[in-house]
């Protein structure tokens, strides 16, 4: 039982230009208790694709979809309060600018404090004493050393890794069962972006977390995710378990993705060109019909201008009228 | 080797070109450009357009209503004031005087501020916060009291609204181009072409100026629409333009006597001021709408 | 911090002392005899010529004189008034509290009816609504003032006869000044009808407020409302939406103290405009506030009059202004951000 499943999930935005489909018969399927990843280049939708799921839409924006089913309720069906309570309690988001996602005319604390959720068990005096505590142990679970501190300072005085903690300790505060991380690392240095994801995978382990990880980066997402799931200009490529992608990629944009990492191992092939894809990404205004990957794919042919399904093999799915699936690779693929 | 277009191309439009793009999309600031090209074009030739000399008094027709009214006439096509002068002619006359003398002191306050506002702000430490503050000291000085002052020293009349409009605008334009410059001296660009060998006036004239005409403009068109209010404030009060002129603010003084049995010698030309006030306005609403996207 | 009080206190120091220089310079080229200008005695006899002198050291250098005129003027010396023969000072303490009350009412009404009409214009999806707002506003703006304060008092006080459109109370009533507020004072008379003189003061200040109001009122919508549309496109507002916050909580919480901060500031920026309508304002609905008073000081040559007018309304907007920007820093935890690591 998946519990977030998404169907052909199309969003159209009204641009001076006319309308343009941001994202095209997006489906993806992640299933409790696991580290979902979510890769594509900047500008391939994927914030899109979670403020969808929260139903944080732009009055400009128009969804469509099969299905948007969450623990087998439709979020297509609820308004705009339901979907609101929902995230309260269920989903927690948390952004790639953490300094800037708090509000700057509070402290750290109050805003903490305010997304606890009430202990309707206790009397209401006893309240804020609970929440305080809590606050302190939430902060202290995400690895920070002086809570006191640290609730009391605005915003602006923390560094950029810890207003990210803050942001997971609020996030998980409500013990969600869902958390959306939309690049939690951007602008941070390797370290503590290590110190974040080891955070995020230990609070999937130990708290049952289902995890959301959208990232650019194929290697860090490699190194966290049970399942990948791979976005290209609004449309999904290829989706399945990390250590099946890694091995064989379906879809040759998965396989350029590959290509792109860099091989430390052989000394013999430095200084060789990156194997990159021809072309560039196309802008929102000029999006190519059919497969978007057309005018880019080594594997392009004539049948690719029309979009090609997700078809379903064992346990992964892939969109490509070509995949690399039939021929077994014997050589190395990093070569 | 023939060149194929993929993609349909859009040709990318000069930034000027998109500024007048997103202007006229709009429908009420294109209304705004043109009643002020209409106002700008009526202080050049309203003279020969009035049917009336400002000053002619028609002893036959004293407070005559509007033509619309069942008692007005056509050749006195809004109405005439006590003395049976014609308030249309009276109003062409005035354009003059209201609006031209606004956008007069303006252009001259504008100068004047730029040269100040743009010096001050090149400058830094002591030099800098000197002229800074004697302005501030200026600027606290509301323009009437300004005017009020004006006059004490030299007596009413038009030339000292000229004076005291002026003072009290020129310290907006310097601050506001002393903030400008300040602002984008501190940008990484600056010291980037500073690193390429730029000396000051080089700086100042291609690095910063581009940046700082945006504000000068909104500021610009801020400044009219205040002169052409303290004008006919002052005119009002009849600190400006003295009675027989026929400045707006000083008709609706010299209507005051019979607003309650005439009420069109007080509203018309207040509708005038309004009137020419909000196209102004309009027009720097637009500008700045479709400046401010460019920044960001 | 203490840093930054006391350079604004130095900046109120230094804009004064600029103010009264620019004062004084002025009093020398009044086209009447300097001691008259500065007294308000106009055929002083040989004793007062002689303290005039004494006082303001018209025997000695410009430097002298400017530091006897400074003196003079903070210590309350004014000069008394050419037309009542009485102290300015007097005068002056009479005419503020009037003026204080009316700039009171009309700020209160701009702010209490713009912040909101601010953020509605600035949240609603309804369009025309939006459009109906900014039209309305600019409208506002462009209004000669007189002019607006004119047609108000002809067709709410005389053609519809609702209202009284000249002075503070009716004269009638015999309220003893405790506080120099009309509304105030009526209500701690000791008079029987002290009800009946505050329902009075209440109608008087109906329209000079409203009028008055006007301005500031437009430039609060304008304001609140780019400041609203900025702060909700922030990430912090998207936070607090994915958090699940009641958008309720999310406005008032969140979105409303971010967007009043740049109000505060432009609000002292308004200050001097709002002198100069209060002015023509007061003079047209006969408030016996500063600005009636300077206005007739102005047409009856009262040199004297002219002069401290302008100097209390220029300290006040100097003072005044001086003081929004120290609250605003004070109250405003996001102006420290720019102390924080600076020192």
């Amino acid at each position: 039982m998946p519990l977030l499943d998404i169907r052909n999930l199309t969003i159209e935005l009204a641009t001076p230009h006319g309308p343009v489909r941001a994202l095209e018969r997006v489906s993806l399927t992640v299933n409790a208790g696991e580290v979902h990843g979510l890769i594509g280049e900047s500008g391939s939708g994927r914030s899109m694709l979670a403020r969808a799921i929260l139903g944080l839409y732009e009055p400009n924006w128009t969804i469509t979809a099969d299905r948007m089913m969450w623990d087998a309720q439709n979020l297509m069906d609820m308004n705009r309060q339901q979907r609101r309570s929902l995230m309260g309690e269920d989903i927690s988001m948390i952004f790639q600018d953490p300094s800037g996602s708090f509000d700057p005319a509070f402290t750290v604390g109050q805003q903490l404090l305010e997304a606890i959720p009430p202990n309707r068990k206790l009397p209401f005096w006893r309240r804020p004493q609970e929440r305080m505590y809590l606050a302190q142990k939430w902060l202290h679970k995400v690895g920070i050393k002086h809570p006191r501190k640290v609730l009391s300072s605005y915003p602006w005085e923390l560094s950029e890794g810890e207003c990210q903690k803050v942001m997971i300790a609020m996030a998980l505060a409500k013990q969600p069962r869902l958390l959306i991380a939309d690049e939690p690392t951007a602008s941070m240095e390797p370290s503590t972006q290590a110190q974040i994801y080891r955070l995020l995978t230990q609070l999937n382990q130990l708290q049952n977390v289902t995890i959301l990880l959208i990232s650019h980066e194929l290697d860090t997402l490699s190194n966290w995710c049970n399942r990948m799931t791979v976005l290209y200009c609004g449309q999904v490529m290829e989706s399945g378990p990390t250590a099946d992608l890694l091995e064989q990629p379906n879809h040759p944009y998965t396989k350029a993705l590959l290509d792109n990492m860099p091989d430390y191992t052989n000394p013999k092939i430095h200084k060789i060109l990156m194997p990159t894809l021809p072309g560039s990404v196309p802008a929102l205004q000029h999006l190519p019909i059919g497969c978007r990957l057309g005018p880019r794919c080594p594997e392009a042919r004539r049948k690719c201008v029309t979009q090609p399904l997700l078809s379903h093999y064992k346990d992964r799915y892939f969109a490509c009228h070509f995949p690399y699936q039939s021929e077994p690779i014997e050589d190395d693929p990093l070569a | 080797m023939a060149q194929t277009k993929i993609y349909l191309d859009d040709a990318i439009p000069s930034p000027a070109m998109k500024v007048w793009r997103v202007f006229a999309s709009k429908p009420q600031a294109l209304a705004g450009l043109w009643g002020v090209g209409m106002l700008l074009l009526l202080t050049l030739v309203g003279h020969y357009l009035a049917p009336f000399a400002a000053e002619f008094q028609d002893p036959d027709a004293l407070l005559l209503p509007p033509s619309w009214n069942s008692n007005g006439t056509v050749e006195h096509f809004l109405g005439t004031d006590d003395l049976g002068r014609d308030i249309f002619s009276r109003l062409l006359y005035g354009v003059q005087l209201t609006f031209g003398t606004a956008v007069a002191i303006v252009s001259s306050a504008l100068v004047v501020g730029v040269i100040i506002g743009s010096i001050s702000g090149m400058m830094s430490g002591l030099k800098s916060s000197i002229l800074g503050h004697l302005l501030d000291a200026l600027l606290s000085i509301p323009s009437l009291l300004m005017a009020i002052l004006v006059v004490a020293v030299t007596g009413p009349g038009l030339s000292n609204v000229f004076w005291a409009v002026g003072i009290s605008l020129t310290p907006q334009f310097v601050r506001a181009i002393h903030q400008t410059v300040h602002e984008e001296l501190q940008k990484e660009y600056v010291t980037a072409a500073r690193l390429d060998g730029a000396n000051a006036l080089q700086i100042f004239w291609y690095v910063i100026m581009p940046n700082v005409w945006e504000t000068v403009i909104i500021q610009t068109t801020l400044a009219v629409s205040a002169a052409i209010l303290d004008i006919a404030a002052l005119g009002f009060l009849n600190l400006g333009a003295q009675a027989p002129q026929p400045e707006w603010g000083t008709m609706v003084l010299q209507g005051l006597d019979s607003f309650l049995t005439a009420p069109w010698t007080v509203t018309i030309p207040g509708l005038a001021i309004l009137l020419s006030v909000l196209s102004v306005n309009l027009v720097g609403d637009g500008l700045r709408s479709a400046l401010t996207p460019m920044r960001n | 911090m203490a840093n930054y009080l006391i350079r604004r206190l130095n900046l109120f120091i230094a804009t004064s002392l600029l103010l009264i220089g620019i004062l004084f310079y002025a009093t020398h080229l009044f086209p009447v005899d300097l001691g008259y200008a500065l007294s308000g005695i106009q055929y002083p006899t040989d004793a007062q010529e002689a303290q005039i002198i004494e006082d303001y050291r018209l025997d000695k250098g410009s430097v002298r004189q400017f530091l006897a005129y400074t003196g003079e003027r903070l210590s309350g010396n004014l000069g008394v008034s050419v037309t009542s023969k009485r102290p300015i000072s007097e005068e002056l303490l009479l005419a503020l509290p009037a003026s204080f009350e009316l700039a009171f009412v009309a700020g209160l009404i701009a702010l209490v009816f713009g912040v909101p009409l601010g953020v509605i214009a600035a949240l609603t999806h309804h369009s025309a609504l939006k459009k109906f707002i900014m039209a309305g506003t600019l409208t506002g703006y462009s209004i000669p003032v007189f002019w607006l304060g004119l047609t108000l008092a002809l067709w709410f006080g005389v053609k519809l006869g609702w209202l009284p459109i000249s002075g503070q109370i009716n004269l009638l009533y015999e309220i003893r000044p405790v506080t120099g507020f009309m509304l105030l004072d009526t209500l701690l008379s000791d008079s029987p009808y002290r009800i009946a003189a505050f329902r009075d003061a209440l109608l008087h200040i109906i329209l000079p407020a409203v009028t008055l109001a006007v301005l500031p009122f437009t430039v609060v919508v304008r304001i609140t409302r780019a400041a609203m549309v900025n702060v909700m496109g922030q990430t912090y507002i998207r936070a607090a939406e994915a958090r699940g916050l009641p958008y309720s909580k999310i406005v008032l919480r969140h979105a409303l103290p971010n967007a009043l901060i740049p109000l505060l500031k432009h609000i002292g920026l308004m200050l001097g405009p709002f002198a100069s309508y209060a002015i023509v304002v007061e003079v047209i609905f006969s408030w016996p506030g500063i600005g009636s008073w300077l206005v007739s000081g102005i047409y009856q040559r009262d040199y004297t009059v002219i002069q401290s007018g302008i100097l209390a309304v220029a300290l006040l907007i100097v003072f005044s202004s001086i003081l929004i920007e120290v609250l605003y820093t004070l109250a405003n935890p996001l102006s420290r951000k720019e102390f924080y690591g600076s020192n």
